[in-house]
């Protein structure tokens, strides 16, 4: 039987190896893949990297876009830890009264989940734009939709997860329906939600600086302009905030991950 | 209680974050709620979504052989701009991830410590953390100024960033395998490409397995961005369209986007419990 089971993880390696070869036929190896000049730039690109333009000027410029993206993704995390709430709740089942119910309600809200993570939020902010114009809600929004496809999904499965045992015991000590959620589900859940919102929260900084390629502020917005004016050096100072920024949320969610999870 | 301390301090924390940043976005950027709710953005918007669906459009993409047959086509390069970012990343990730591991650094699973091992791991780690750091859309900017424009670049932006996340991940999974078959093949006298190969790879494969096809997944949903920043595929002629206003094509790319990604996913999560 193990043997079996090693195989059967040699065949997917052996499709997965198949399929990136394949995916390698349609680039045209031979006629140059460089444009003129492009390992000249390369270089030029990665030399400004050893000295990013930190004059006061810029120091203020990036403080002030740093905000902007961190403030757009803390609002738009807000949206979706709501939305993943309700939805989530639906989607896990546990409010439904009886099994086939349960069932329907589970397949459509989980559709309803999948949809919204599937498109990419940079699309949905497209979207937003087309419908409600240049303002910072078509960021937020489209960065709520996805996010709380996510997080909706993995707030369901984790309910789903809860053992029925406190559940029941809520039940019978004549719990109604909402009690059971705030006293029996949402502190078993806690732990999991909150250091899976930290790793969302993480993602979606990095979403939000990209959001500005629509034309909204932040730190994407100045990372575009000063390559379009090819001044490397100010495009390495935002890169450095937007690491900087990501680092010390990636440590926060990772210390506050530790306590609760010990 | 110090335990407890750290998290409420971490939640008041976020709330503060929470009202600051709601009060820049509302005072501060001026942005009011209701204006999105005129009526001129009513119209504006019925309009726009009229146009996704074809109504009062001239030519109706979905009723148009061309446009069928340009969409398949920039379905199976995005397809292939995918498995060809996430082989990339798949590669590096192989080529980096032993010395990034930390029991490796520290010599607990190979039974040797050289004094370039820190070195190694630091500037690895550091590289990952630029890597993740940076997101695709950044990094397919900068690659597309670099590489022709063609699906080429967008797989190598996909790459850059992605490569980052999966080593960060394959090298956890390699600190938190059991030690004790590696540690008897060094002691036996292998070379680090036999640890790698009879050691580590067979130990840690199915977990390398399912983080792959789960980042394969993501990067399915991210190829329609990187196109947009002229990286092809199907990304390159959304944005196109969206700027010409050829709106029923955008929704024609988004169903063959949408169809796409579902095809992903399900294959991934099929494949993940095949080899479970």
């Amino acid at each position: 039987m193990m043997n079996f089971e090693l195989h059967k993880r040699k065949i997917l390696t052996f499709i997965l190896l198949l399929a990136f070869v394949w995916s390698l036929l349609p680039v045209d190896w031979d006629k140059g893949l460089l444009h003129a000049g492009g390992l000249a730039m390369a270089g030029q690109i990665f030399e400004a990297a050893l000295h990013p333009d930190f004059s006061p000027d810029m120091i203020m410029l990036a403080l002030e876009s740093a905000w902007i993206t961190l403030a757009y993704a803390t609002a738009g995390m807000s949206l979706a830890l709501v939305l993943a709430f309700f939805l989530g709740l639906l989607a896990s089942g546990i409010l439904a009264p009886g099994n086939k119910s349960r069932r329907w309600l589970k397949r459509i809200f989980r559709g309803v989940l999948s949809f919204m993570r599937a498109i990419h939020e940079l699309v949905w902010a497209l979207i937003f734009v087309a419908s409600f114009g240049l303002t910072p809600y078509a960021a937020i929004f489209a960065l709520a939709i996805p996010y709380g496809g996510m997080l909706g999904r993995i707030f369901a499965e984790m309910l789903e997860d809860v053992p029925a045992e406190p559940i029941q015991a809520l039940k019978m000590t004549g719990a109604s329906a909402w009690q059971c959620i705030f006293y029996g589900y949402l502190p078993i859940v806690r732990a999991g939600i909150i250091s899976y919102s930290m790793y969302r929260f993480e993602c979606s900084v990095r979403s939000s600086a990209i959001m500005s390629f629509i034309g909204l502020g932040g730190l994407g917005y100045q990372i575009q302009l000063s390559l379009d004016d090819l001044a490397y050096s100010q495009m390495w100072t935002f890169l450095f905030f937007l690491i900087l920024l990501v680092v010390i949320i990636d440590g926060w969610s990772t210390l506050l991950r530790r306590r609760l999870g010990s | 209680m110090r335990k407890m301390n750290f998290v409420t301090l971490s939640m008041m924390l976020f709330f503060l974050l929470f009202i600051g940043s709601w009060y820049f976005v509302i005072v501060a950027e001026n942005a009011s709620l209701s204006e999105l709710f005129t009526e001129k953005n009513a119209s504006h918007a019925a309009e726009f979504f009229k146009g996704l669906i074809g109504v009062g459009e001239d030519n109706n993409a979905f009723l148009s052989k061309t446009s069928w047959k340009q969409a398949l086509g920039l379905t199976r390069e995005t397809l292939q701009m995918s498995m060809m970012a996430i082989g990339f990343s798949t590669i590096v990730m192989f080529l980096t991830v032993i010395p990034a591991a930390r029991n490796v650094a520290d010599g607990t699973l190979t039974l040797s410590q050289k004094w370039h091992s820190w070195l190694s791991y630091g500037l690895i780690r550091a590289s990952y953390v630029v890597s993740r750091a940076i997101p695709e859309l950044v990094w397919a900017m900068i690659v597309i100024f670099i590489f022709k424009p063609g699906i080429l670049p967008g797989a190598i932006a996909l790459a850059l960033h992605n490569f980052g996340i999966l080593g960060k991940l394959c090298a956890e999974a390699i600190e938190d395998s059991d030690s004790r078959p590696v540690r008897n093949l060094a002691a036996a006298g292998a070379s680090k490409t036999q640890i790698l190969l009879y050691g580590v790879l067979p130990a840690v494969l199915p977990q390398f397995l399912t983080y792959i096809l789960y980042r394969w997944e993501v990067i399915m949903r991210t190829t329609i961005v990187v196109g947009m920043v002229g990286a092809g595929g199907l990304g390159q002629q959304f944005k196109l369209n969206m700027s010409f206003f050829h709106y029923t094509e955008v929704s024609l790319l988004l169903v063959c986007y949408l169809i796409l990604v579902f095809i992903a996913d399900f294959i991934s999560e099929r494949s993940r419990s095949f080899v479970k």
